[in-house]
């Protein structure tokens, strides 16, 4: 079987999986790195959001072999030095959610979003989440806290 | 009414603790340190509760246990008042039992039956214990949904924890302080005034006695006379918006689902699934040889495979050469008339959760007497749950018994369908239930976990099978579609005197008729469905709520009335004139933007003793609807979480648009057709306005759940929005292929379908 060198979350890491594995399961069934979830395997949910090479990317949608050295991002590298991420905060702050299955998805589109925007408005906001789904419908809290995190955010 | 029962068991020391696979993982494993002792209290729990040694009293009973490290407290309550009536039909014998591990190393532990699926049940029951313990809530621990160490509540739904299990969980842990401070003062020599419970024992002026001290004089214990439960006024922990507790594993994706469980060994399931609905498997025809390790398992229709990934069990799968039968479906465009045809009499069940006949006066003449009549139709079709976590399960067994760890609503129904999937009693099955990454009614019931039990069972290794998105659709079952047939009629003067009201198929919760109209005939009519169906948020009171309140507005729009004004005019309960009032003046009623195309809706609730409007401003432009913003007026009684109640609002209105607008089932000959989130639209960022929440708080009232009732008045309100905005009634949800009919008919002499 192949050997893919990664960089995830500024770790090197090697796995020995068919060039054709998603990223996700990767990362779930291989590295141990649940945080980021499966919802539809299909690009429409955006529970697997990871970033790859600062971009948001669906990791149900990207082969093993798509990823080369690109560093990859998940929910689990957020902190810093166990100091939550200002997006982290937000979403603590807010209560933006209910049984956070989305919530990884969510911070790192957020966080794709806000590298990109740093002060986005709220319809600029609500756009461009508009891929990740919320079933419990957290929405309005989800835009509250990605304002309040660009608000004050400085390593947003 | 205070006294209990009690009973003692003395730690048998040395006893040889076999090894039981109900008590090796789970709660055991959580905690190295008492590991031993707790093992043996579980065990012993799990045989021997409910037979009680002395008997005090029927209404209340205590189990006390003494432990090495700590002891256990059940203390079982009869549902009484309010929350008798409302005692749903699964519930077992009318009684709520909450369980207390007290430690001396150990956080206190709550045990208890209900699950957390994201309504925040583990806070506001974190919430209700800390208050009547005097603890903070970060000093107790919930454990939560364990068949094999938990009470059985009777399962998560119908927004039951407000009402129910969280005053049973008070007045329990209001009893097991007056215990604890009794057993405390007289073990100090102190008063009881001057003591208070902490988190690892009771502390005095002089010293702290710490629990497992107190278990030994429990034997004796004489119950406390009474035992109060914290009056509102005095709330520090309940009434506040305690946030989540679980927050930080949450933002961390440390949180970990069924989804994300991994036991040592374990293997992988996948099942192998026909392309039609209820496919049954005709042939398994010899296919190419699988690899090493790879296991098929067939049983009848049942096919599946394990092997040791995902990725070799989903191409073992796909390698298989299975020959599918299918039953054509019946056409959708006799949906209506099937209903009809197998329609059965409505009956009163008298004292039923939700009784499916409900009369008074004398409809049918009071009907046929009334100079102005009004009839409609509605109608609303299947739809589906969509948890964002699909089903997910592990399965191990050992020596003959399994344990399913599964984020299941309903785990001790589940227990039991699996006892019998699998031919064994219920005892041999533990359902762990893990907290679920949201489920809306859809995961009561256990096909995963029975099918993740026959997996393992062949496999004699843990299985995890987890659905992927089309099965959630396929192999799960559907909110029912529903046929409403509404008559009506009011006096010279406007004023509504005659109801009649047919509910086909969706169901009988919510039927009723709340308004005052004297003669009133509301009946359930359970039919035949072609698809299968089952739970939903709020049940059959989204239907029933759409038909009665579209009806209204069709009265007040023929009345040339003010909606809200006619409601107010049709309502004795002065809670529901409240928040149509006061919200209509917060929203802005009747002062919607000058523009095109843009108008405002209202509908109303008044449902398991919470009270609520919905006031929405819209903009229609040909087919299109665009939600601008929201108001809900939400009176639930007492708020027990302020900030979890405005979420649950909020995620409900956010849920209901998606059923309301575009949501539906769409299926042809033998085959679901829409089974995945690229063909099935459910509400986006995009879809959901920003919706304020007006909280009226009642802390004098007791609270009524409020995770399912704003779901119910979102598709009235909308509708009524749209007809003001576009002259439009539009009867059959979802609203946006409706109004597409209407703006964009089809051409007469079409080919085909319109897609
Ligand atoms: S799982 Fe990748 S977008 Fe849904
Ligand atoms: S919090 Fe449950 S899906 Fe977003």
């Amino acid at each position: 079987m192949p050997r893919y060198e990664l960089n995830v979350n500024g770790k090197p890491t090697t796995v020995d999986v068919q060039p054709n594995t998603l990223l996700l399961d990767v990362l779930r069934d291989h590295l141990d790195l649940t945080g980021t979830k499966y919802g539809c395997g299909e690009g429409q949910c955006g529970s697997c959001t990871v970033l790859l090479d600062g971009k948001a990317r669906k990791s149900c949608l990207v082969a093993v072999s798509q990823v080369g050295q690109q560093p990859v991002e998940t929910v689990e590298g957020l902190q810093r030095d166990g100091k939550l991420h200002p997006l982290q905060e937000a979403f603590l702050k807010h209560g933006a959610f209910q049984c956070g299955y989305c919530t990884p998805g969510m911070l790192m589109a957020a966080k794709a979003l806000l590298s990109e925007t740093p002060k986005p408005t709220r319809d600029q906001a609500r756009r461009a989440m508009n891929g990740n789904l919320c079933r419990c419908g957290a929405y309005g809290r989800i835009l509250d806290a990605i304002l309040e995190a660009a608000e004050g955010g400085s390593r947003a | 009414m205070a006294a209990f029962w009690t009973r003692f068991w003395k730690r048998r020391k040395g006893a040889r603790v076999p090894e039981s696979p109900h008590l090796t993982d789970g709660l055991a494993q959580a905690r190295k340190s008492a590991y031993r002792q707790e093992t043996e209290f579980a065990r012993e729990l799990y045989h021997h509760h409910d037979l009680p040694l002395y008997r005090f009293s029927v209404t209340r009973r205590a189990l006390w246990q003494a432990l090495g490290a700590g002891f256990l407290l059940t203390v079982s309550l009869p549902l009484s008042g309010q929350q008798e009536d409302a005692v749903a039909e699964p519930s077992p014998g009318k009684r709520l039992s909450a369980r207390f591990l007290f430690q001396a190393d150990a956080p206190l532990r709550v045990l208890t039956g209900k699950i957390e699926m994201g309504q925040g049940a583990r806070t506001l029951l974190s919430q209700a214990v800390a208050e009547e313990l005097r603890l903070p809530v970060d000093a107790l621990q919930m454990v939560m949904g364990d068949t094999a160490l938990c009470p059985d509540d009777g399962g998560t739904w119908a927004s039951l924890t407000s009402p129910q299990t969280v005053p049973a969980m008070r007045a329990a842990a209001a009893f097991a302080r007056e215990l604890l401070l009794d057993l405390a003062a007289s073990h100090l020599g102190e008063s009881k005034p001057a003591l208070r419970l902490t988190a690892t024992g009771v502390a005095g002026a002089s010293r702290t006695v710490l629990y497992p001290e107190l278990a030994a004089m429990a034997a004796n214990a004489t119950p406390p006379a009474t035992a109060e439960v914290t009056p509102a006024a005095e709330w520090k922990t309940l009434g506040q918006s305690v946030p989540t507790l679980d927050g930080q594993a949450i933002v961390c994706g440390a949180k970990r689902y069924a989804s994300d469980l991994k036991l040592p060994g374990m293997q992988h399931g996948w099942m192998v699934r026909g392309p039609h609905y209820n496919s049954k498997l005709a042939v398994l025809r010899e296919g190419p040889k699988l690899p090493e390790g790879v296991g098929v398992v067939r049983d009848g229709d049942f096919l599946g495979v394990v092997a040791p990934t995902r990725e070799l069990a989903a191409a073992a799968a796909a390698s298989l050469r299975p020959i599918w039968r299918g039953v054509s479906l019946l056409p959708e465009s006799r949906l209506h008339e099937e209903f009809r045809e197998t329609a059965r009499e409505p009956v009163a069940q008298p004292g039923a959760r939700y009784p499916g006949l409900i009369t008074r006066g004398d409809p049918l003449n009071a009907f046929w007497s009334s100079p102005r009549r009004l009839e409609s139709k509605y109608s609303l079709p299947y739809i589906a749950h969509v948890p964002l976590e699909t089903r997910s399960a592990v399965a191990e067994w050992k020596y003959g018994q399994v344990t399913i760890h599964y984020g299941c609503q309903a785990p001790f129904l589940v227990r039991q369908e699996v006892a019998e999937a699998m031919g064994i009693p219920e005892l041999q099955v533990r359902i762990i239930a893990q907290d679920s990454g949201s489920a809306f009614g859809g995961k009561q019931r256990g096909e995963i976990a029975v099918e993740a039990a026959r997996l393992a069972r062949d496999a004699g290794a843990p299985v995890k099978l987890t659905w992927n998105r089309e099965e959630e659709f396929t192999a799960s079952y559907f909110r029912p579609a529903g046929l409403l047939e509404v008559r009506s009629g009011a006096d010279e003067a406007g004023r509504l005197r005659a109801w009649e009201f047919h509910n086909y198929n969706s169901g009988a919760s919510g039927i009723a008729c709340h308004y005052d109209i004297p003669h009133a005939w509301c009946g359930y009519h359970p039919a035949r469905s072609p698809l299968r169906q089952g739970s939903y948020r709020s049940l059959a009171a989204v239907a029933n709520t759409f038909a009665r309140e579209l009806h209204m507005e069709e009265w007040a729009d023929i009345l040339k009335e003010d909606p809200i004004a006619f409601r107010i005019r049709h309502t004795a309960d002065q809670r529901l004139k409240d928040v149509l009032r006061r919200g209509a003046d917060a929203f802005g009623w009747g002062r919607a933007v000058r523009m095109a195309g843009v108008a405002q809706g209202v509908a109303c609730n008044l449902e398991k003793d919470a009270r609520l409007a919905l006031f929405i401003e819209i903009q229609v432009l040909g087919a299109e609807v665009k939600l601008r913003r929201a108001l809900m007026a939400f009176d639930a009684g007492a708020a027990l979480n302020p900030h979890q109640l405005r979420n649950q609002i909020q995620g409900a209105v956010a849920q209901g648009i998606g059923g309301a607008l575009f949501e539906k089932v769409d299926y042809l000959d033998t085959r679901i057709r829409n089974a995945r989130l690229s063909r099935y639209r459910v509400p986006r960022f995009g879809d959901v306005p920003d919706v304020e929440v007006l909280l009226i708080d009642r802390r004098e009232i007791p609270a009524a759940g409020a995770g399912e009732a704003p779901i119910t008045v979102v598709a009235p309100a909308i509708a009524a929005a749209i007809h003001r905005a576009s002259g439009h009634w539009l009867r059959d949800l979802p609203l946006l292929p409706a109004l597409d009919r209407i703006v964009n008919p089809p051409p007469p002499a079409a080919d085909g379908p319109k897609a």
